[in-house]
């Protein structure tokens, strides 16, 4: 955005230009394709290394877990879900951002969208397949994870739909599939842009097949702008849905600390929240890297911000609520584990996530810091351990201090458990990696569509 | 097509006509189209040649149909043979030849002894195909009654302990080398007759003999070799108290407690409850005194004690008091009573009144800082109930407080609690420690030239100024008969396997008037053989004499000739002897030990032992692993310690104003002094202990005793004091400091902050633990309805009903003890693994029932509250409905079942339920623990067949003993009978020794279980959440 300099005319009723420097269209198909067409930099593989090293460490504590049993991790009785889950509703959280940045914001024609939906949705899709691997491998006995689908045998049996796990697998498993269409569909037009770009008969041949024959065609257009408003139609629904249901594995059980009917709101915006942080730091990191700043402007990431202020005060008022309501209910259980989160084993864990969630992000009522790019990016890490923490003090407090203090039982995590912890961060970014190298990290077409030389105007008044 | 085939065809080509078409005229080939002569001749044939015309069996094959099933069959069988069934890979092997009365899958029932520690309660023995799997009490039992303790049901373990000795074995350098019997035989024989004729000492060393036809035995050992010596010893013996008995009453033993008729019991650092005496017998009559329906009768427990024992937990108004002050306490209520209140005759009598001088309550309040209130209610009561007050002084105490004690008992006319019926038979007298210190002597200078150890260990027992190791090594044959190794086999030139108490024949007299027998319920499992038939091998003098039958022979002889003649039968002795197997008890006349009027002249004004300065150590025997002999059983190490809950080790209990003082916390080290022998142990702070008193636990810190249990804990028997001021396991000049180094000390609950006042008093909060006093039920037997209603949960959903049968459990909190033998019960009954410290650490035991121990009042004396605790089965489980895959569902008879092969391992069942007694196997436990200990054979045959052993991943649960129920079901339905529910015993009722777990049918209105949920003592654990549970708390009274 251009300071208004004395002197200068400025109007106050347009917005300002959402790509910088008022690039060509063709500039700006160059340098979205310039990662795909370019040999990697060492930038690139050194990166890429040492998301490889973490995906690896991952698998090998894995292993171990699998071979030996979930009794390489610390989890015990009482505290018979720990990093295991914490890492589910993370990432699931993390999967959140994306839908909604992509799918909410097309709704409401908020097109500063484009520059940041597709790394969004991509950021969604691999994070819900993280999320996806938790549930699977926190089993004591993964090899009979298919029971937990409706398949008629002659047993018999079947599954229970009175339990929120049962909800979980069909909301997650129809969230990933809503959001991989919505993503598909969007990047079809530009597969067919690398299609036409490309040289290379053998990625040629991937993105034909991948573009499904676009033609950029009026008739194209028209039925490809039906499918995505029905998509984000359809998806927007689930970003509400998804996490509200992840927490129903909570709110559903009689746990202090867990049962709690302001579970639902409080996960979504909790998931925006780290969404929007995990999101802000992805691109933070893209578009310095790829050279991406005249279109992810720093305008994006300011409003990115102001959403995640918003977000914040969501948060906090539940951190507020859940003791209140612990103190007005009487309820002594629910009351001393409130005491024990901000004072117990895990009160520095508690702390860090309400300096994180709440305090940290009222930095954002100042303008200058919301368009300070580095402490935007350190924020945005901030929360996002301190929304990694939430789920873990939630998770964890409410079970190492339940009904009976007789059971009673701190839980310590293994380097098992933080090996499955890096590893899933390994996994998450190398798939981020691998997209980077193989497709547009933004939107092409979208972005085209933004730019101000696809909107002739006539004296300052758009051409309708 | 060949040339002449081609003309063929153009030569002879008929026109064909579209008519004859039309006439279907077919043909078949073209053979037949131009009428080959082959073709027409085939064509007079309906079938091709072979086929029909000439058709004889014979042609086609010469097997019958028959031949060819058969052989159909038996390849199938033999191609079928090759396949590998997943039966050949174990052994499954049918009977031949069934035995009469075994029946496959019905379980039988043999009653026998125990002889894991010297008090020898009968058992009854489950065996499956002849394998023993279950040890309960015997009901016909006149003590234990129908009750065994956690020892001795966990005994079984080390029945299939895969570190049994299995053969014979000699010193041979350092280590050892495997002989044969008949080579082990001749070589100690010879032995023995060469110590006999040189004169030489040959010392046999054993524990407790109770067994007559076992000290018969040993009388013949000694006529054939003349030097034969006998010692007997027990770590913690009753020696004191005995010559207290002979010095007051000139009596050969002491009596026997009614506690059942007490009304007021002062326990002085006795530990009845727990360890001192037959604990079942003591915690039945006790219990029965703590009967809610019976106020009139309910009995006051008070305990002076400096550690915190399991009767001490049970006491009713519980003062903590150094050892050297009991005396003081005894002095000082006898100065009350005789002096100033003049009570019996007594009172004239000078001696005893001048050696009352300079003791009185004041001061000995004002001394052992206890407040005088207290004291002034424990006179009152006891001037109000004076020939129904008690006071039983412990047995690690010194004479003259023993002395002082019958004296006041005699005074209160408490003699008439000491029962007349019975008596405690000793066969063997303990040697005292003089005649060891000569024992030692004699082996040192060489007087001694064999020593045998009989299943004893005194290497690792006896106190280290005796100097026994020592000494045993200059003796040149040291024969140790054991079922394992032990500190003293390795020591020994020879070890000779023996028989465990499942495989062996014996008598046991543990008190007047009945005989206990013994009788094997298994074939020795290797080449071991009862240390008896050893013996009598020995004083045949050649080893052929040996046979299977040796010592039943031996036995059945005895009792023919001496115990069947005198007794005057109408049956034949093989009809009573058989009946007497059946039974497992012979019960006769014999008169009990009658005592006399107290002897004035053995009360003397002793010097009291020396007023505290120091520290004191007190030394106590571990509750579950006993002298150390259980150390190798997996489950025993693994039970919750009844009032640490600590597991695998022992430690030095401090109060925590002495650890304070020390500057310690919990698992840092302490050296312990003791007349120079120093030992570090951790440290473990415990409310209600004696200020400036160490208590450890004996038991722990072997280093023989295989692969579970050496280098548990630390070996505090080198703090015992032979020949000390005060006695052998209590030395009040000892000196703790602190020193370098933590050790990690693993529990079952989590120690907090004893100042945390958030966690004050929340088991009251929480509704978890109701209880009151006598004096409040008795004016208002509905106060415990009336603290629930405050609790009430509403619903508005509709209760299920439940018309058949509802299973349902009640647990009188009165009665609980705390003992935890019905954790043991369960986890023999249901397959329970061992998981050792490092998964104890992380809170993953696996034990389906524990004894949940909780404090209140403040740290110095707090009062605790015992709660069994283990599946509610909840009629609303939140387990349940959390479940994805339905693993664990709800039963039509009310039962939260749990259907392994269905489950995935979650963990959210766990997570949900509010009582956390749902345990996972987060490993396969049987893999994981301590190199695949249990794995090893014959360590599965310890498995109940009837329940499944769980494999890892897999949730698993308390199911109520359901395989027991579906088998009482099935019985009935056999029978033709109705089901009522009625009968059925589940594994933790079983062995309560004080009843206080009920179970049946609550649907039942007839029912114990039924009524007891009426009751108004009852209330369920957390009902406000409103799961609905099925196990009714009846709320303990406190006598106050």
């Amino acid at each position: 955005m251009s300071e208004g300099s004395y002197g200068e005319v400025i109007d106050y009723t347009k917005a300002p230009p959402l790509l910088e420097g008022n690039p060509t269209l063709s500039k700006i198909d160059e340098s979205i394709a310039a990662p795909m067409e370019k040999f990697p930099s060492k930038k690139y593989f050194m990166a890429l290394s040492v998301t490889l090293t973490m995906l690896l460490i991952g698998a090998v504590a894995l292993g171990y877990t699998l071979y030996y049993g979930i009794g390489m991790w610390g989890n015990n009785i009482p505290v018979g879900w720990a990093f295991d889950i914490t890492n589910f509703v993370f990432w699931i959280g993390i999967g959140h951002a994306g839908t909604l940045i992509s799918a909410v914001l097309f709704l409401f024609r908020q097109r500063w969208r484009t520059a940041i939906a597709r790394f969004a949705e991509a950021m969604t899709i691999f994070a819900v397949m993280c999320a996806g691997l938790f549930p699977l491998i926190h089993l004591g006995r993964p090899w009979y994870a298919a029971f937990v689908f409706p398949i008629p045998t002659q047993h018999g049996v079947w599954i229970n739909w009175n339990s929120p796990l049962i909800w979980d697998v069909f909301a997650v498993s129809t969230y990933f599939t809503v959001s991989l269409m919505f993503w598909y569909i969007g990047l079809i037009p530009d597969l067919a842009t690398m299609r036409d770009r490309t040289t290379n008969w053998f990625k040629k041949k991937v993105y034909s097949i991948l573009s499904m024959g676009w033609r950029f065609s009026n008739r194209h257009w028209q039925q490809y702008e039906k499918v995505y408003v029905i998509l984000a139609g359809l998806a927007t629904p689930l970003v509400l849905s998804v996490h509200s249901i992840v927490s129903f594995d909570f709110a559903v059980s009689i746990l202090p600390g867990w049962h709690t009917t302001i579970f639902p709101p409080y996960f979504v915006a909790g998931a925006i929240f780290s969404g929007f942080g995990m999101v802000m730091t992805g691109l933070i990191i893209v578009r310095k890297v790829f050279n991406l700043e005249y279109i992810i402007t720093t305008d994006h990431l300011e409003k990115m911000a102001k959403v995640t202020l918003l977000v914040s005060m969501m948060v906090a008022y539940a951190y507020l609520m859940e003791p209140f309501i612990a103190w007005y209910s009487g309820d002594p259980v629910d009351w001393y584990l409130v005491l024990m989160r901000a004072t117990g084993h895990y009160a520095v864990g508690f702390w860090i996530m309400v300096t994180c969630n709440v305090f940290i992000p009222q930095l954002f009522w100042f303008k200058k810091i919301r368009r300070n790019v580095a402490v935007l990016f350190v924020i945005s890490l901030l929360i996002n351990v301190g929304m990694w923490l939430e789920r873990y003090i939630i998770i964890v407090t409410s079970l190492y201090r339940d009904f009976l203090p007789s059971s009673w039982h701190i839980y310590v995590p293994t380097i098992y458990d933080f090996g499955v912890l890096i590893g899933s961060f390994g996994l998450f970014f190398t798939l981020v990696l691998l997209f980077a190298r193989s497709l547009p990290v933004i939107s092409m077409s979208e972005v085209k569509g933004v730019a101000e030389s696809a909107h002739p105007t006539h004296i300052g008044v758009e051409h309708e | 097509m060949a040339d002449s085939d081609k003309e063929h065809l153009h030569k002879e080509l008929p026109v064909i006509q579209p008519t004859e078409m039309k006439g279907q005229h077919y043909w078949k080939s073209l053979r037949q189209f131009y009428n080959d002569p082959s073709a027409i001749e085939a064509k007079a044939h309906e079938f091709m040649e072979g086929v029909v015309d000439d058709f004889k069996l014979s042609n086609l094959t010469d097997m019958s149909r028959r031949k060819f099933l058969a052989l159909l069959a038996a390849s199938a069988s033999f191609a079928a043979s090759g396949c590998s069934l997943y039966q050949s890979k174990g052994e499954v092997i049918p009977y031949n030849k069934e035995p009469v009365g075994v029946i496959p899958g019905i379980p039988d029932y043999y009653a026998s002894t125990c002889s894991g520690c010297k008090h020898a309660c009968g058992i009854l023995v489950k065996t499956r195909e002849g394998r023993p799997i279950k040890i309960n009490g015997n009901d016909e039992h006149p003590v234990s009654k129908g009750k065994a303790c956690a020892r001795g049901q966990g005994s079984i373990l080390n029945l299939y302990d895969p570190e049994r000795l299995r053969e014979p074995m000699k010193k041979d350098g350092s280590g050892f080398s495997s002989v044969s019997w008949q080579a082990a035989d001749t070589a100690i024989i010879e032995e023995l007759n060469k110590a006999a004729s040189a004169g030489k000492e040959i010392a046999v060393v054993m524990n407790t003999l109770n067994s007559p036809t076992a000290k018969r035995v040993l009388d013949d050992l000694a006529a054939k070799y003349q030097t034969v010596k006998l010692y007997s010893y027990e770590l913690f013996d009753d020696l004191t108290r005995q010559s207290a008995w002979t010095k007051s009453y000139g009596a050969g033993s002491y009596p026997l407690i009614d506690w059942d008729k007490a009304k007021l019991i002062l326990s002085l650092e006795s530990d009845f409850l727990g360890n001192e005496g037959n604990t079942i017998e003591n915690a039945r009559l006790y219990t029965a005194t703590r009967n809610n329906a019976d106020l009139k009768n309910f009995s006051r427990l008070v305990v002076f004690e400096s550690g915190m024992s399991l009767t001490g937990m049970n006491a009713d108004l519980r003062l903590r008091l150094r050892p050297e002050l009991q005396y003081d306490l005894v002095m000082s209520l006898l100065n009350e009573f005789v002096v100033k209140r003049q009570t019996s005759r007594y009172a004239l009598d000078k001696g005893i009144i001048d050696a009352l001088q300079g003791y009185s309550i004041e001061k000995f309040a004002a001394e052992s800082e206890i407040d005088p209130k207290s004291m002034d209610s424990i006179i009152s009561y006891m001037a109000k109930y004076k020939n129904a007050s008690i006071l039983y002084a412990g047995d690690r105490l010194p004479e003259q407080v023993h002395v002082a004690v019958n004296l006041l008992n005699d005074v209160l006319g408490s003699t008439a609690l000491y029962r007349k019926d019975q008596s405690e038979a000793v066969i063997l007298p303990y040697s005292s420690l003089e005649e060891w210190k000569t024992l030692v002597a004699g082996m040192n200078s060489g007087n001694v030239a064999v020593v045998v150890h009989l299943g004893t260990n005194p290497v690792y027992h006896l106190p280290k100024s005796v100097g026994y190791a020592d000494a045993l090594a200059k003796v040149p044959t040291v024969v140790t008969l054991s079922q394992t190794e032990s500190e003293t086999s390795a020591a020994s030139d020879w070890v000779l396997p023996t028989n465990h108490d499942l495989e062996s024949w014996n008598d046991f007299k543990t008190r007047t008037g009945f005989y206990s027998l013994q009788q094997p319920v298994i074939y020795p499992l290797y080449v071991n053989r009862q240390k008896e038939a050893v013996l009598l091998t020995w004083a045949a003098g050649s080893e052929s004499a040996y046979h299977d039958t040796l010592y039943h022979d031996y036995m059945m002889a005895r009792w023919e000739k001496e115990v069947y003649p005198p007794l005057r039968l109408a049956v034949g002795f093989k009809e009573f002897w058989f009946s007497g197997l059946d039974v497992g008890v012979v019960s006769f006349n014999e008169q009990a030990e009658g005592f006399d009027s107290f002897n004035v002249a053995a009360f003397t004004s002793s010097v009291a032992p020396s007023a505290a300065k120091g520290f004191t150590v007190t030394l106590a025997e571990s509750y579950f692993l006993g002298d150390g002999r259980f150390a190798n059983n997996g489950w025993l190490q693994e039970l919750p310690h009844p009032v640490t809950k600590v597991v695998w080790d022992n430690y030095a209990a401090l109060a925590p104003a002495t650890a304070k003082e020390l500057n310690v916390d919990y698992n840092d080290l302490v050296e312990v002094t003791v007349e120079g022998n120093n030992l570090k142990l951790p440290v473990w702070i415990q409310p209600g202990m004696a200020e400036k008193v160490v208590a450890v636990e004996l038991g722990y810190g072997r280093t023989h005793a295989g692969t579970v249990g050496s280098d548990v804990g630390f070996n505090a028997n080198i703090l015992q004091t032979s020949g000390g001021a005060f006695s052998q396991w209590i030395n009040s000049s000892a000196s703790v400091s602190r020193a370098d180094g933590t050790f990690e000390i693993i529990t079952t609950m989590e120690h907090h902050s004893l100042d945390n006042k958030l966690v004050e008093n929340m088991q009251f909060n929480r509704g978890i633990i109701r209880e009151g006093t006598v004096e409040e039920y008795g004016k208002e037997p509905n106060f415990i309805q009336q603290e629930r209603k405050e609790d009430e949960p509403t619903t508005i959903y509709k209760n299920y009903e439940y018309n058949g049968i509802k299973w349902g459990m009640a647990i009188d909190l009165n009665k609980c003890t705390g003992c935890s033998a019905c954790v043991i019960s369960c986890n023999v009954e249901n397959n329970i693994p061992v998981v050792g410290k490092d998964q104890v650490k992380v809170s993953r035991e696996m034990q389906w029932i524990r004894i949940d121990r909780y404090y209140s009042g403040p740290p110095v004396e707090p009062r605790i509250s015992l709660q069994p605790m283990l599946c509610q089965q909840c009629d609303d489980a939140p387990c349940e409905n959390v479940c994805p895959v339905a693993a664990t569902t709800h039963s039509p008879d009310g039962l939260n079942m749990m259907v392994y092969n269905r489950c995935i391992g979650t963990r959210y069942c766990s997570n949900n339920c509010p009582y956390k007694v749902r345990r996972f196997n987060f490993f396969n436990y049987r893999h994981h623990f301590d190199g695949e200990y249990y794995l090893k054979q014959p360590a599965p045959m310890v498995s109940n067949p009837e329940v499944t052993v769980r494999t890892r991943g897999v949730m698993e649960k308390c199911t109520f003993c359901v395989q027991r129920l579906v088998q009482a079901k099935q019985d009935a339905l056999q029978e033709g009978k109705e089901f009522t529910g009625s009968g059925v015993v589940v594994a933790c009722q079983e062995a309560c020794p004080t009843r206080a777990i009920t179970f049946g049918n609550v649907n039942d209105k007839e029912s114990e279980v039924a009524k007891l949920r009426e009751h108004p003592l009852g209330y369920y654990v957390l009902e406000q959440l409103d799961t609905k549970p099925n196990v009714t708390y009846l709320a303990k009274l406190r006598n106050v």
